[in-house]
């Protein structure tokens, strides 16, 4: 399906036939796909089509569920990321992740940032780490509306400032990959608004996933859209012509709401 | 007989439930909805009546009565006799009460004799009378309430009204027992400053309360309670050494890292450990671990008494882990997934997410399932009567004997000195074990809720 389109950055992940099992359930049934670099690219589907256990497997999050089993080769910057000499907390480090429900830690919001500066050494002194805190909350368009209370807890704001922490607090650790999972699920509007605007500046510096239940959204902010539709990998393009000229069936009826 | 009346007053309220229920059924005449309450609450309501006067007045007779018969009793007690102690008049009144329920008396003369006749006609008095006025109030009390079944009368409302007053008179016992309990621990602490000097008893360094008792008063030098406080607070801290630490990581191993099929095995398991009786934790303390650590001790040239704080403290910490252990696992398991989600995404290791997400997290919870720890070190009793001795020696040597505060009121208590004698310092220090813990319990709550704030 790539090959058709215009020059592409380089494929960050390469994914070839990749099959989820949840003890007796197969949740992602033999997938391909290919991500590339600098840019935001939407998962779309109706609920359980398994494009978050997709998502999760980018980062090896599944690992943390005992019943999950991941097989097939997903290889980032051509390394297999299963491979037995990947350490997945190091990998994680690489791919960072933003979900659903805003998760700040109940620590400062200054804490909050500092966390994966802290438990990777990123920072030589404190003069690095107050700068590092600063410049991601920058990045993540908080800092104006936070920088003078920097040690009040992070579970203190707001819906949409909560989520924005913690996507200040994902790009602080320096991760060349940004996963996020329904990052705009639970917030309202305007909120919404700020954080796909985020999200829409990120894609220019890294490469950005995105599991979205919004087609709106995934037309407003990637590149990129995969639509899955029970576990299948159905159809993957330029959003422009996922949502203009889809050629799966199951697409067009995704696309124009008549299922899902 | 009176257990009959019960009986009786029991069917009663099962009649007039169902006499009421359907009398409401027939008010309505069939058409239900014309009621303002359900027949059920009808009956419920005039139930309740019948059972509150049936009961009411049986409890209420009985206190009384037997209040007026053991009075009357004492007042049966021939004047003949010349002026008597209270213990011989007690003996009296009780032989006489056995001669007339047909039981062995210790003696038998005319003057139980009489007592034993008086207290024969009592009874009979008593009980026929009083199953009279139980079965009069309740008949009473049916008909009263089921004249007042009609359409529009909210027996729904009057019914949970009534229930409501029920509810708040089981929460007023409670507090009335504590209330009562508090009080007379107050009075007799207060009777026995009396006597002593209150900072004697606070900071006087020698505890042989009774050792000058046969010479007719207590000696104020001689009740000093510091050797047990000291005691108690060496025991309760080698507990919570051994109890804080097990008992923590347990809980950590038990929600991070064990599997389901490890945890629905080991969970229980350490909950039956909470279940051991604390007198067997005690001779398992006296019997095994006392014997052990002082061979131990002998063999490296350490002194080690017998009966040792460390023993003790040892057992006592072991008690408590299950305690700190499972109260803790439930805070860490409540922490939510997605912070532990949160942490992963970050790459973070499990130690790292343990430690600087999962642990300050779930602090306030960790820090009160410690405190009540604590609070049961402090208050435990049959370990430390076994294990850690009598002696009131003032010492920081966890070899040593030593003695707590509950030790010395078990042996005030169970000693062979009169009660009245052994009772003063009992109470005082069953009151001043009570204030410390309430202090204790009043800090935690505050810190529990300070933590809390800044979590939330």
């Amino acid at each position: 399906m790539t090959e058709s389109n215009p020059p592409l950055p380089r494929a960050k992940f390469q994914c070839r036939g990749v099959n989820v099992h949840y003890a007796t359930t197969h949740a992602i049934k033999d997938n391909d796909i290919d991500i590339y670099d600098k840019s935001v690219t939407s998962f779309i589907g109706p609920s359980g089509c398994g494009k978050s256990t997709f998502l999760r497997c980018l980062n090896r999050m599944n690992d943390t569920i005992e019943i999950c089993r991941v097989t097939g080769d997903i290889r980032l910057d051509d390394v297999d990321i299963y491979g037995s000499d990947i350490d997945p907390v190091q990998l994680r480090a690489r791919v960072g992740m933003v979900f659903q429900k805003p998760n700040p830690f109940p620590k400062s919001i200054f804490d909050n940032v500092a966390y994966g500066p802290r438990i990777h050494g990123l920072a030589e002194n404190r003069a690095d780490l107050d700068a590092m805190v600063e410049s991601s909350l920058r990045s993540a368009g908080l800092w104006d509306e936070v920088k003078d209370r920097l040690s009040s807890s992070g579970t203190g704001l707001s819906g949409g400032q909560q989520q924005r922490l913690c996507i200040a607090r994902a790009i602080a650790t320096q991760p060349e990959v940004l996963l996020m999972d329904e990052p705009c699920s639970a917030l309202d509007p305007i909120a919404t608004e700020i954080v796909e605007e985020l999200i829409s500046s990120l894609g220019e510096t890294y490469c950005v996933v995105i599991v979205t239940h919004s087609m709106q959204q995934a037309n407003r902010i990637s590149e990129r859209t995969a639509f899955f539709h029970l576990g299948e990998l159905v159809e993957y393009e330029t959003t422009h012509n996922i949502f203009n000229t889809p050629k799966d069936d199951r697409t067009i009826g995704y696309v124009s709401g008549r299922f899902g | 007989m009176l257990s009959w009346v019960a009986l009786i007053v029991v069917l009663m309220i099962a009649g007039s439930f169902f006499a009421s229920q359907q009398r409401a059924r027939g008010v309505a005449q069939g058409d239900l909805a014309a009621l303002h309450s359900r027949p059920a609450y009808h009956g419920a309501y005039t139930a309740l009546w019948v059972a509150i006067a049936g009961f009411g007045v049986l409890v209420l007779g009985l206190l009384l009565s037997n209040i007026a018969i053991r009075s009357a009793l004492f007042a049966a007690i021939p004047d003949s006799l010349g002026p008597l102690s209270q213990i011989e008049r007690d003996l009296i009144v009780s032989d006489g009460v056995a001669i007339a329920s047909g039981e062995v008396a210790s003696r038998s003369d005319a003057a139980r004799e009489a007592v034993g006749a008086r207290y024969g006609t009592l009874m009979m008095v008593r009980n026929v009378g009083l199953a009279l006025l139980t079965l009069g109030a309740a008949a009473f009390a049916y008909m009263r309430s089921s004249a007042q079944i009609s359409l529009p009368f909210r027996a729904r409302n009057r019914t949970e009204k009534i229930v409501q007053v029920l509810l708040m008179v089981s929460a007023a016992i409670a507090i009335l027992t504590t209330i009562g309990i508090v009080a007379s621990l107050l009075g007799q602490t207060l009777a026995f400053f009396s006597d002593i000097p209150i900072t004697k008893f606070l900071f006087g360094t020698l505890w042989s309360p009774l050792s000058g008792v046969h010479s007719g008063s207590m000696d104020p030098d001689k009740v000093g309670a510091i050797p047990l406080f000291a005691g108690t607070l060496l025991i309760t801290f080698i507990a919570m050494l051994v109890a804080v630490p097990v008992g923590l990581f347990a809980a950590i191993f038990l929600s991070d890292f064990a599997s389901q099929r490890a945890r629905s095995i080991i969970k229980p398991m350490l909950e039956i450990l909470a279940g051991i009786p604390t007198v067997v934790y005690g001779f398992f303390a006296a019997i095994t671990v006392a014997p052990f650590l002082r061979d131990t001790g002998a063999a490296v040239g350490l002194t080690i008494s017998s009966e040792s704080a460390l023993a003790a403290g040892i057992v006592m910490g072991i008690m408590i882990i299950p305690f700190i252990s499972s109260l803790s696992d439930d805070v860490i398991n409540a922490v939510p997934q997605s912070l532990r989600d949160g942490s992963y995404g970050l790459g973070a290791t499990k130690a790292e997410t343990i430690r600087k997400v999962i642990l300050p997290a779930a602090l306030p919870g960790i820090v009160s399932a410690v405190l009540l720890g604590v609070s049961r070190a402090i208050g435990e009793t049959m370990i430390v009567v076994m294990a850690a001795g009598q002696g009131a020696n003032l010492t920081a040597n966890p070899f040593e004997a030593v003695t707590t505060v509950t030790v010395q009121i078990v042996a005030l208590i169970t000693g062979d000195t009169e009660a009245a004698t052994a009772a003063g310092p009992a109470f005082t220090l069953g009151f001043t074990l009570f204030c410390v813990t309430l202090i204790f319990n009043v800090i935690a709550l505050r810190l529990v809720r300070k933590y809390q704030e800044s979590y939330d």
